[in-house]
This record gives C-alpha cells, sequence and structure tokens, in this order.
C-alpha cells in the first residue's frame, strides 16, 4: 500500500504547468501525458520517478499572475518548508517534516547515508560554484542537524562491488542469466519490472547501496552502538526522487524492521540545514563516522556514469585475474555518450561491458537480448543521463545552461574526490575486509543473501 | 477596394525621381536647398536588387496589418485609403513589424514643437492632400508608375471574368 | 530628424511553446547577485516580460521601446530616460505612482519589490517598508537574456532598420516579372 502511494510522487500541478511539453521530451518512459498547451498530468502506472520533468520545469509561479491556490497551499501539497524560491509545476512530495519532527527528539538514535553525488551538489545550494566538493562540510551540517551517526552510501557502494562483482564473476563461471544489469538504480529496476519483466533475472540480486546500507545499519551498525535495531531512525540523503520510492518497498525490510526510514533529496538536505540557521560555508571539515562511514575511491563514482562498472572493473579484475589492474583510472568507461561499449581483457576471459545513461537509450540493447542477440556480460543502466550527479532530488538549475554546467563540475569533482582517496578499490577498503570477517562472512553468504541482496517483482 | 500605387519593375530604370516627388509633396516649402540628408523621407523606396530595380511603396490594404498592429488607433481606413493619425503615434514599431513590404517609415524630430509628437510614421498617403493625385506618377519619367483606382479594379475584374467566360466558349 | 529607430525583442507565437525560459532567464539577468540554483532564491522571480496564454495565442509580450514613449512622457519625476537607445528606467527615481502602467498600450510595465540597497541614504535606511518600482525591459544593455535563453528560438532582437531593408528587397523580388501594364492597358 504504501508503496502503491508512493509511486504517485511526481505530480504537475495544473495550475501551474503551460503544456510546453519540455517535461514529456525528457521523460524515459512517455509518462508525461496531456494536450500540447494544456496542463500535463503523469501517468503513475508508467513513470519511474527519475525527477528529470522537475529538474527541466521552468513554468514558475509567476508574481504578476493570479492563481486560484495560495502559495501556503502549493507548499503543503508538496510538503515543503515555507521558502520564499519560486515553486514550478513539476514537483516531488517531500518528507521535510517527516525528519525534521524525528529530529528534534534529542533522545532519537539516528543514523544517515548519503549518496556519493550529493557531497558534489549540496554546497551549489549554499551559493557556491556549481559542483563544488564538500564530503567534510556536508558531515558537520548532518552533525549539527543531530543524527547520531553520519555514514556514508559509499561504504554500501564498496559493499554492493564485492557482492556484485562475486554475483557476476559467479554467473559467468558457474551459470546464470547474462548479460547480468546493475540494479543501483531504483528507476531503472522499476523501468525493468515494468517493461520488461521478461528480463528481470538479468538484474542483479544486489540491492542498491542505499537498502545495502539501511539493511547494514540497523543489524551491524546498531550492534556496534549496543543499540536494538528498533530504536534506530534510518536516513538516506540521495540526489535521487525514486529512492523515497524504493525505501518504502515492502520487502525493504531485511533487517526486521524498514530498513531505510525515511529519504531526503539533496534539495531537502538543504532545506533543513537552512531552517536549523547553519551557516553552511563557515561549517569545520569533519570526517565520517566508522565503521560504516569509511569507503574507497571506487564507492564514491557510483555516482556518475559508468562509476559503477568501473568499480565492478577495478575489482573484479583482481577477482579473476589474482594481479592488480595496471591503471585503476579505467577511463574508457566514462564519456559522455548515451552507451559505451568496453571490453576488459583479463587473459582468460575477454569481459564485455556496456554502460548506458538515460533509459532511452537502453531500450534497443533490452530488445537485442530479447532476441538472443547479446553479446555482452554485464551492463551498467542509470537512468538519469549523466548518473546520479543529475538525479531529479538535485539542486534545480534557475537556467538550462547552468544544468550542463552543473553536470560537467560535479562529474569532475567526484573524479578528484575517486583519486583523493587512500583506497581506490572496494576490496581494499579495510573497513569493508573487517565487515566479511566480524559480520558477513563471505560475499554471497548467507549473510549476504540475507541482507543485502533482494527479489524483483513484473508489475504486469 | 482601397486605391493604391503600384510600379511596372520592366518599366522602372531606378532614377529616384518618384522619391524627391514625394518628399517635395510632403514638405511646406518647396525649396530643393531645405533637403538634407537627414531629413530626406520618401514613402516610397526604390529597391535595386540583382533580379528587379522598382520602388516600394504601401499597396493600402484592405484588412491592413499595420492598422490591426497599431496599439495606438493612430492608422485608420480613410477615404478609400491607409492613412495615419499623426498625433496618436507612440512610435511602437508595430506597424513597421507588421507590414510584409517594409513599407512604413518611422521618423523622430529631434527637438518637436510643443505638444507635437517627436515621431512622425511615414507611409504612402496616395498624396490625398494634393491635388492632382500621386506625385511619383506625374514625375516619372518611363511612366512606370500607376495609381490603381478601386472602383476601376472591380470593374476590370468583371471585364475579366466575362472575358475568361467566352473565351471559354469560343474554345469549345 | 533621426532614423535610428531603438531594436526590441519581440516573440514568434508559432514557435512559442508557453514553457517560460525566458522569464526565468529576465529575472535571473536582471538579480542583485549571482544566483544560479533555484534553492538560492529567497523571493519570487521578477520577469521583465510576460507570457500571454489565452486559447489563441501563447507567446510573452515585452516593452517595444517606443520612440515617443508614452511611460516616459507620462512620468511626472522623470524616472523613465532614454538611455543608449533603449527607453530605461531609473528604479533610485521611482515613486511607484503607477502613470507609465496607465500609459503602456502593451502592458510592458508591472511594478515589482525593489531590492536595490540604498547605502548611505540615510532616509532611507530608516524606512523598512519595501520599495515597490516599475520595472520593464531594458534590453539587458544589448544582449537579452531571454533571447538567449529560448529554447525554441522564438524571440528575436530586432534591429526595425534591417528588417525592414529586407522586407523591401523581398517584396521588390517579388515583383519581377509582374507586368501591370495589363491593368494599365484596360483602365
Amino acid at each position: 500500500m504504501v508503496a502503491k502511494k508512493i509511486q504517485e510522487n511526481i505530480k504537475i500541478d495544473a495550475e501551474l504547468c503551460t503544456g510546453c511539453g519540455r517535461c514529456s521530451e525528457v521523460c524515459p518512459v512517455d509518462a508525461i501525458e496531456g494536450e500540447e498547451g494544456k496542463p500535463q498530468s503523469v501517468n503513475v502506472a508508467k513513470c519511474v520517478m527519475c525527477g528529470q520533468c522537475v529538474q527541466i520545469c521552468s513554468a514558475y509561479d509567476s508574481p504578476f499572475e493570479q492563481y486560484a491556490t495560495s502559495r501556503s497551499q502549493r507548499l503543503k501539497e508538496r510538503n515543503m518548508p515555507v521558502v520564499k524560491e519560486p515553486l514550478f509545476a513539476a514537483y516531488y512530495h517531500g518528507d521535510f517534516f517527516k525528519v525534521k519532527k524525528r529530529l528534534a527528539d534529542k533522545k532519537q538514535f539516528s543514523m544517515v547515508q548519503c549518496a556519493p553525488a550529493v557531497r558534489v551538489s549540496l554546497a551549489e545550494e549554499f551559493g557556491m560554484p556549481l559542483g563544488s566538493l564538500v564530503p567534510g562540510k556536508m558531515v558537520a551540517a548532518l552533525k549539527r542537524l543531530g543524527f547520531t551517526r553520519v555514514y556514508d552510501t559509499n561504504f554500501a557502494a564498496d559493499l554492493t562491488i564485492m557482492e556484485e562483482g562475486s554475483e557476476l564473476v559467479k554467473r559467468i563461471t558457474e551459470g546464470g542469466s547474462l548479460p547480468m544489469f546493475t540494479s543501483c538504480c531504483p528507476a531503472w529496476v522499476k523501468f525493468v519490472e515494468n517493461e520488461y519483466p521478461e528480463l528481470i533475472d538479468h538484474l542483479s540480486s544486489c540491492k542498491s547501496p542505499q537498502q545495502m546500507a539501511g539493511s547494514m545499519f540497523k543489524t551491524y551498525g546498531a550492534s556496534v552502538d549496543g543499540v536494538d535495531a528498533r530504536e534506530v531512525y534510518s536516513v538516506a540523503i540521495m540526489p535521487c526522487t525514486c529512492k523515497k520510492f524504493e525505501a518504502s518497498r515492502p520487502e525493504m525490510k531485511s533487517s526486521g524492521y524498514q530498513d531505510v526510514d525515511a529519504v531526503l533529496t539533496t534539495r531537502e538536505l538543504a532545506y533543513l540545514i537552512k531552517e536549523a540557521a547553519i551557516d553552511f560555508n563557515a561549517l569545520p571539515e569533519e570526517s565520517f563516522d566508522k565503521p560504516l562511514g569509511m569507503y574507497s575511491g571506487a564507492g564514491t563514482i557510483f555516482g556518475v556514469t559508468g562509476g559503477v562498472m568501473e568499480a565492478a572493473i577495478r575489482t573484479a579484475y583482481e577477482l579473476i585475474t589474482k594481479e592488480p589492474i595496471e591503471n585503476v583510472n579505467v577511463t574508457s568507461v566514462r564519456g559522455e555518450q548515451g552507451v559505451r561499449k568496453v571490453t576488459l581483457d583479463t587473459g582468460t576471459l575477454k569481459l564485455k561491458t556496456v554502460v548506458v545513461s538515460g533509459l532511452k537509450n537502453v531500450i534497443p540493447i533490452l530488445e537485442d537480448i530479447q532476441r538472443g542477440k547479446a553479446d555482452f556480460h554485464f551492463m551498467e543502466v542509470m537512468t538519469c543521463p549523466a548518473g546520479c550527479i543529475s538525479g531529479g532530488g538535485q539542486p534545480k538549475m534557475l537556467l538550462p545552461v547552468d544544468g550542463r554546467i552543473a553536470y560537467v563540475n560535479r562529474k569532475f569533482s567526484t573524479y578528484q574526490h575517486d583519486e583523493e582517496q587512500r583506497y581506490r578499490k572496494s576490496h581494499e577498503n579495510p573497513e569493508i575486509q573487517d565487515i566479511y570477517k566480524k559480520f558477513l562472512g563471505e560475499p554471497l553468504g548467507h549473510t549476504s543473501h540475507k541482507l543485502l541482496h533482494t527479489h524483483y517483482k513484473p508489475s504486469r | 477596394m482601397n486605391d493604391f500605387v503600384i510600379a511596372d519593375p520592366g518599366k522602372c530604370i531606378g532614377c529616384r525621381t518618384c522619391e524627391v516627388a514625394c518628399v517635395m509633396a510632403h514638405q511646406k516649402d518647396q525649396s530643393l536647398e531645405k533637403l538634407t540628408v537627414e531629413n530626406f523621407s520618401p514613402r516610397l523606396r526604390v529597391v535595386k536588387t540583382a533580379k528587379v530595380t522598382t520602388p516600394i511603396q504601401c499597396h493600402q490594404c484592405e484588412d491592413a496589418p499595420c492598422a490591426k498592429a497599431c496599439a495606438a488607433q493612430a492608422i485608420v481606413q480613410q477615404d478609400r485609403s491607409v492613412q495615419v493619425i499623426q498625433g496618436r503615434c507612440i512610435g511602437c514599431k508595430a506597424c513597421l513589424m507588421a507590414c510584409p513590404y517594409g513599407a512604413m517609415d518611422l521618423v523622430l524630430t529631434a527637438a518637436p514643437a510643443q505638444g507635437e509628437s517627436k515621431v512622425v510614421a511615414l507611409k504612402c498617403d496616395l498624396c490625398r492632400k494634393q491635388d492632382g493625385g500621386p506625385s511619383c506618377i506625374k514625375v516619372c519619367p518611363t511612366k512606370a508608375l500607376y495609381e490603381v483606382c478601386g472602383s476601376k479594379m472591380v470593374e476590370q475584374m468583371h471585364n475579366r471574368r466575362k472575358r475568361a467566360a467566352l473565351g471559354v466558349m469560343s474554345s469549345r | 530628424m533621426s532614423r535610428n529607430l531603438k531594436s526590441f525583442v519581440l516573440a514568434d507565437s508559432k514557435k512559442c511553446i508557453g514553457c517560460r525560459v525566458c522569464e526565468v532567464a529576465c529575472a535571473v539577468a536582471h538579480l542583485d547577485t549571482e544566483i544560479k540554483t533555484v534553492g538560492n532564491m529567497n523571493f519570487s522571480l521578477n520577469p521583465r516580460l510576460y507570457l500571454v496564454k489565452t486559447p489563441e495565442i501563447t507567446m510573452p509580450v515585452q516593452c517595444r521601446h517606443c520612440e515617443d514613449a508614452p511611460c516616459l512622457k507620462s512620468c511626472p519625476v522623470s524616472a523613465i530616460k532614454e538611455q543608449s537607445n533603449r527607453i530605461v528606467i531609473d528604479e533610485a527615481g521611482c515613486i511607484g505612482c503607477k502613470s507609465c502602467i496607465m500609459a503602456c498600450p502593451f502592458g510592458a510595465i508591472e511594478l515589482i519589490v525593489s531590492r536595490q540597497e540604498r547605502i548611505g541614504d540615510e532616509e532611507d535606511c530608516l524606512r523598512d517598508e519595501p520599495e515597490v518600482v516599475a520595472s520593464k525591459c531594458d534590453l539587458c544593455g544589448g544582449a537579452p537574456a531571454c533571447v538567449k535563453a529560448c529554447p525554441r528560438e522564438a524571440l528575436q532582437y530586432v534591429d526595425m532598420v534591417k528588417e525592414r531593408t529586407q522586407r523591401r528587397i523581398e517584396a521588390a523580388n517579388k515583383m519581377s516579372g509582374f507586368h501591370n501594364e495589363f491593368m494599365v492597358r484596360e483602365g
């Protein structure tokens, strides 16, 4: 029921919509319907909640027009705090108040995780240059907001690589549905469930980093702090509007509780920081808490198209060849094109991979797979044009031209952050090694299977 | 139907005598010495292109786009022609933007007299205020300019139709 | 006498889709400080062109920079001026009397809350109610942001003199081979 309701998360305000149709141009699943020049609406059955329409919409509430709905009503409909910024026709329902209320309870034990793409965009909401890299300030802000533990989705991204890399090797060596698809992007997963249910087996059974982090918070994380999982409030800060849906999926309760209780977008975190009157720009640099906040460079590049593939290659190469990869920067999978095909020579195996950004681009490939014409092993798909850094929950640019600049800068900062890390490969992250030793056992093992893997259901 | 002036490009030699006559006809002082580059504002313009040489002027459109576009109701249908009521013009250029012929001109006076408008919208007025009809026609050395009379045009159209009908009949 | 007509911005209703990007770009171009994200906006967007959307037509309307501008003539405090071949409002001088709004036949002037800082003017510093001033298209100093931002190239920065010359040439070219002797012979 919850999941069904949250599927209506992306909406178009009919009073503000001018029917210009730019949202339907960017919608990857043709979910926006309506006559040209008339207010549009979202077809919930098709929508994958990527929020690209929210990003492109420029039909704002003009001070020179008269509307039947008051501004305060509009803010309420959107679950937004009292802000003076312009409101646009395409929007998503926020979770600001929900989280604010829980944080106000000083006795609440809370854990928060931040997606890799948030640290390269959050500062934009405080007037800093587009794409500024601010993991330290972000941690400082989250601590001042009252989160008990500031952990990181990047840690879980490293965990994802351990599991997904092993799963890929297993499928290749022992058999299983190939090509295997990444499953980090909830909009992509939803798309497969909606439109290509017969290809569900190709999706990696790995949960997304957000959900892996969530289940680790309420199991291992809770035990580290000696608290009961039931006491833990688990929040995720995401660049994505679909992550709200993912967290609410009924099967995402492997800890015994909802693994992620609330998801805030980058924009909503900025509201929280502003409302708490925290001077973001003046914050010191602080560090993520251990153990679930330690990450490698591989974990942080998950935020960019090609990043999951690159991180997987860094680890898979060593898994297969037992030798370190020659160049840790796998630049061949980076790029702007919607589809990039790269073959990795591991000596015994030529690992053929495909990286796709933008859901529209994946359709011909899926058709090929259905016709039995796929000749590759592994495919990374991200719904948003430049990956998570261009997600629907990221800071919205006033001008389209700045959107393009923001993507370039955020991507640059992401790779810069990767290079800054002491460890560049997921399997070298000492906390990852430790958690397998102390808690998980081995990748694809019993505990992993229970906490870190999932299953998918056709929508029709 | 409105009257209008039109040229035969086959006859036009591009001498611009029509332009000078137009300026003189709309000027109080008939002295040529008073003409300067700045104040030379004819209401028809000789256009020379690789293909053709011809004056271009107002067609006195029946459903005039200039009049429809005017924000100040300064362009009106009057006396079988389209006329500008100068005092009303605010110089918004909507008529210039509306006219597909480029036949409207807007001239600015540096220091207008008290109570007078700073702008004058100029277009062919068919020399309605002068006796003897459009002066451009009178001066053309090759007789390239003609006035088409609206009422006669109706007559001509009837004649053409009759002739067309007769032509069909005789060819049977 | 002068024939140097002021340029202006004009929309093509056939191309306009009504997306309001021009309005947003206009408002952003006239901010006191550089703001890039929506989250940094602490006030409404105040554009100087206004989308008209009726069942018949969709296009923004803005100032034509009239040659004998009624707004300028109506202003009692001479806050509307001709400057660098443009009609501009001096926000500091405006008293918000609305005469210009009454005078403009295009509805191209709006009242906005001024955010102009008035440092050094003690009397103004003491006043804390917001200053309401008239606002209209100033052509962004010659490179209109709206024209640049339009995703459909529906806005044109019109140089009327050039535009008209082009139309005369086109009209003349259409007349080649057009013989109206016929008309005259009959007449």
